[in-house]
């Protein structure tokens, strides 16, 4: 099995280690990541998606191309990217005028889209192509951890169009997968509210994105969790970095160490703190680390 | 309208009756009668006493809004004579003052004196006057129609039920009220929702939009929404630099070099093989903007790489 691999922005310019984990999983699974070459940002739906709809679908669907292009399905590990890439290809699928007027723009930089990729998200993949006991069979040693799994927004939503859980404010994919490491998943109060950060709304205003934050670190900590687990690196950026801003902000001493998906199955298989490029991130993941595998 | 108009020429024919001793039986003679007079009242400004009878019972909408009813004067004074046929469906359209006889006869007695404006507000505090009302002058239908032809036409689909509102994280901490900008995008209250930063408090979430209940595409709408207020100028620095770094790199979150030094001690490439490794691809992204007028929208300046302000 070949994939097409789409980078986008966050995870492999600020945390390459979702990036490592991500390649060593799929080389024990036996899948090919193919790199997705002149791949650019997915856009960001916050901004392109928000200020001009034309732009925002002509260069997902660019992206979208150069997948067309080497034959395969695209995988994504940011909600962000994959609703941006999901909602455009579906767009195009749906609207030939659109699809022709994106095609008009497209064949001014060489380009057609032909609808004939799949874009689908990384928690999917090993749900949905590997499989949850092709998947426990890779796992060395299971975790030992407490987590609370944040979902984020457009991985699941709008499930009229997107539909890997039929019911998207009550799901259970990323649980699974986090259980499948050893891992418990940990119920806590507003699961499936969102981080904060999208929309444009953390670049725009910074104070609401972290408010929205501070409410799910306190229902995380309520729930005595040893760390959250997220798909999404913007999420994963918000936990992390928009944790000292929380703390900054409100006096708070927040400390809930953030893994992505990717990382955990990394730390599962038996990287290390540093390949996952934990030393990175701006809350200490010592201590969860040390719980997991039992140090 | 037209009920509430017989009724309250029921209240006039009463108050008529009362002041010449008439009865009150013939309404269908009376009719005529008092259908001039709510029109000869602001015209003549009020000397002769008959007609000062007939204005006391007016006198809450004059005392009620007082800059509406001057205007209304001053155009009943241009008129021609003959149009003050015209006038009265326009004078009946105030059923809310008319609807309200225990007030007019309050009115009735201290109506000579101003010092009664401020108990007639505290009266109506609750009640809109006219100029807060919306009507159709404040509607843009080009507007609501952008919408509709986006293929948003689930915007008709809204009852108001207030399930997105209550669902919705964002609303818990900021003015954003995404029941009432659904609202104001089908009747087309263009200036409102693209004025207000609230527009922008959304995450997209997609809560509001997973529970409502006539499936209206919400997210769509508020982003199509953003789409006419960016096009009209109204857009945050911040997100235009967002614009600006995929502009430059291709990229909203460009790489650095403690990112690169990372990449190259856990053994990936030092960047990756995205626009930033291949430069004909980033020109490939810049085009597309040039072509689609991001560049402009945002105010991108080519020459410095930054924006034009």
């Amino acid at each position: 099995m070949e994939i097409a691999y789409f980078l986008g922005c966050i995870m492999n310019n600020r945390y390459p280690g979702v990036e490592k984990a991500t390649r060593m999983l799929f080389d024990a699974l036996d899948i090919e990541l193919k790199d997705m070459e002149g791949a650019s940002c997915c856009p960001a739906p916050g901004v392109f998606g928000s200020f001009d709809e034309t732009t925002w679908a002509a260069i997902a669907a660019r992206n979208l191309c150069i997948a067309e292009d080497m034959g395969a399905d695209i995988m994504t590990e940011c909600n962000g990217c994959f609703g941006s890439l999901f909602e455009a290809n579906h767009m195009l699928k749906e609207d030939a005028d659109k699809a022709a007027e994106i095609n008009a723009i497209l064949a001014e930089v060489g380009k057609e889209w032909k609808g004939t990729t799949n874009v689908k998200h990384f928690a999917q993949i090993l749900r949905d192509d590997v499989g949850f006991e092709k998947l426990a069979s890779i796992i060395e040693k299971p975790l030992n951890l407490n987590v609370a799994v944040h979902y984020g927004c457009h991985f699941l939503k709008p499930t009229k169009t997107i539909g890997i859980e039929e019911q998207a404010e009550n799901p259970s994919i990323l649980d699974t997968l986090v259980e499948i490491t050893g891992a418990k998943s940990v119920d806590y109060e507003e699961k499936m509210m969102c981080c904060g950060a999208g929309g444009g709304l953390r670049s725009r205003d910074l104070d609401v994105t972290t408010s929205y934050t501070k409410e799910k670190l306190e229902n995380m900590q309520a729930a005595g969790v040893d760390a959250i687990v997220n798909c999404c690196p913007f999420c994963h950026l918000q936990f992390d970095q928009g944790q000292t801003e929380v703390n900054a902000k409100y006096g708070t001493d927040f400390a809930i160490p953030v893994f992505h998906l990717a990382q955990l199955y990394g730390l599962a298989m038996g990287l290390s703190a540093d390949e996952l490029t934990f030393d990175a991130q701006k809350i200490d993941a010592t201590p969860a680390i040390k719980k997991a595998i039992g140090e | 309208m037209i009920i509430l108009g017989v009724f309250s020429m029921g209240i006039l024919e009463r108050l008529k009756a009362l002041f010449t001793g008439e009865k009150i039986e013939e309404k269908g003679a009376e009719k005529a009668e008092v259908k001039e007079t709510p029109v000869k009242t602001p015209v003549d400004s009020g000397t002769k006493t008959s007609e000062s009878k007939t204005k006391k019972v007016d006198a809450p909408k004059a005392e009620a809004k007082e800059i509406p009813v001057k205007v209304e004067e001053a155009e009943l004074k241009k008129q021609e004579a003959p149009k003050e046929e015209a006038k009265p469906p326009e004078v009946k359209e105030e059923p809310v003052e008319e609807e309200e006889a225990p007030k007019e006869i309050i009115d009735d007695e201290v109506e000579n004196e101003d010092s009664n404006n401020n108990n007639k507000k505290e009266d109506n505090m609750t009640l809109l006057t006219d100029t807060e009302l919306i009507n159709d002058s404040n509607r843009d239908k080009e507007f609501t129609a952008e919408f509709i032809d986006a293929g948003l036409e689930t915007v008709k689909h809204c009852f108001q039920c207030g399930t997105c509102s209550g669902g919705c994280p964002s609303g818990r901490r900021t003015p954003y009220k995404v029941r009432q900008i659904v609202r104001k995008c089908l009747l087309g209250l263009k200036e409102e929702v693209i004025t207000d930063d609230a527009l922008w408090m959304c995450t997209t979430c997609y809560t509001c939009q997973e529970r409502c209940p006539r499936s209206v595409t919400i997210v769509s709408i508020i982003k199509k929404a953003r789409n006419i207020a960016a096009h009209a100028g109204y857009m945050a620095k911040p997100h235009k630099m967002t614009g600006v770094f995929v502009m430059n790199t291709g990229h909203g979150v460009p790489i650095n070099d403690a990112t690169k030094a990372l990449r190259s001690k856990i053994g990936l490439a030092e960047v990756p093989p995205t626009t930033h490794s291949f430069p004909e691809a980033l020109a490939e992204v810049q085009k597309i903007c040039k072509i689609t007028g991001f560049d402009e929208l945002i105010g991108y300046d080519e020459s410095t790489g930054g924006l034009k302000e």
